[in-house]
């Protein structure tokens, strides 16, 4: 059987938002689930470098004052971004299966607001009423490499070439060519051997 | 040519990946990021379930091997090299079978490097949900893998593995008490 360089999709060749800047050679496996909850107002609202691979498991999910960049060369597999403010990727970035960055909580952490915004989101509720998001940009630099099924929270910075280990929650800082892992994630003093 | 009758997805199955006309496989979708030119890539014993969301991203020289009587959901397998499931295992939706931690689909079936380590999952294993499964395992039989676990050691006959990083919890022989 011949590659298929795209998948084909014959039900959902939708147009990408507007407020999408996407590079040269840049190849998206389309889908509409991927941009279902993109809501960014932003100008631009998503950037993708120049020769990413974005494949069928990844989302946008971009609220209105959100805003994500991919920068060239990175690939993602299967991200799931839930932006609130700002996800910064730099170039050369991994991201395998089944990951979510998050630069947000997107509910109160105090339970009596978080009551308040239970009521406000419910369907009859008034989402006007909703309480304010609290987001902390993630940025993540240069040769990072996120393993498969990584959670990455609210205002964590990445380390250029640092590697996260595989279902490692991340929810601080991880330094320039660090290798994190585990739940919750610690610098890892040897290698798994699956990274030899 | 095989084209599934209860195919949602508009594409054949790969010609060299064999099913078993007694097993049942969700959708030619599980293929659209296989790249394997193996002959026979991908192989289906009797009687055997592969259920929506499982996705077969073998990389030029992967092989994948189902055996009798297993139930395969919503599970990546992305390696370029051989795994092997062996008969009656159960294996959980969003868990990750692949040759390294930070796999991605393999771009195109001449894509240079060399064939990944071989992954084997015994007879009668249960691999639970999310879990993760890296680097070229050999899971023994009846190996319970509980789930979320991040696996990348090899796992002995009837252990019961959990956790990330994973470690061996317990284990669970034929007709044991406890």
């Amino acid at each position: 059987m011949a590659a298929q360089e795209s998948i084909p999709s014959p039900w959902d060749q939708i147009p990408l938002p507007a407020n999408v800047v996407v590079g040269r050679r840049c190849r998206i496996e389309q889908t509409h689930a991927m941009f279902h909850s993109y809501r960014s107002t932003q100008q631009p609202g998503l950037v993708l470098g120049d020769d990413v691979r974005v494949y069928y498991w990844t989302r946008f999910g971009i609220e209105p004052e959100g805003h994500v960049e991919v920068g060239d060369g990175s690939i993602l597999a299967g991200a799931v971004f839930m932006c609130a403010e700002s996800i910064v990727l730099g170039r050369r970035v991994q991201v395998s299966y089944n990951v979510m960055l998050l630069d947000c909580d997107f509910h109160p952490v105090d339970p009596e607001l978080r009551k308040l915004d239970a009521v406000a989101n419910s369907p009859a509720g008034d989402k006007a009423d909703r309480q304010p998001l609290v987001s902390k940009p993630v940025v993540i630099e240069d040769d990072v490499r996120i393993g498969a099924g990584a959670i990455v929270l609210k205002g964590v910075h990445i380390g250029a070439g640092a590697r996260v280990g595989a279902g490692t929650v991340v929810a601080k800082d991880v330094p320039a060519g660090a290798y994190v892992a585990g739940n919750p994630a610690v610098v890892a003093a040897e290698e798994l051997p699956a990274l030899r | 040519m095989t084209v599934l009758a209860h195919d949602w997805w508009p594409a054949e199955v790969p010609e060299n990946v064999a099913v078993d006309e007694s097993s049942w496989l969700y959708s030619s979708f599980a293929f659209i990021h296989h790249r394997s030119r193996r002959e026979p890539s991908v192989r289906i014993a009797p009687n055997s379930w592969v259920f929506n969301c499982a996705h077969f991203d073998l990389g030029p020289d992967g092989e994948l091997e189902i055996g009798e009587y297993c139930n395969i959901g919503g599970v990546v397998i992305c390696s370029n090299g051989r795994v092997e499931i062996g008969d009656y295992s159960f294996v959980g939706s969003e868990s990750v079978i692949a040759d390294d931690f930070a796999p991605f689909p393999f771009d195109s079936v001449d894509e240079p490097g060399s064939p990944g380590p071989d992954t084997t999952i015994g007879d009668a294993c249960w691999v639970g949900r999310r879990s993760l499964l890296l680097g070229g395992v050999t899971l023994g039989d009846g190996v319970i893998v509980g789930a979320g676990a991040v696996v990348d050691f090899d796992v002995p006959d009837y252990a019961i593995v959990a956790g990330n990083p994973g470690r061996i919890v317990g284990s669970k022989p034929p007709r044991s008490t406890d």
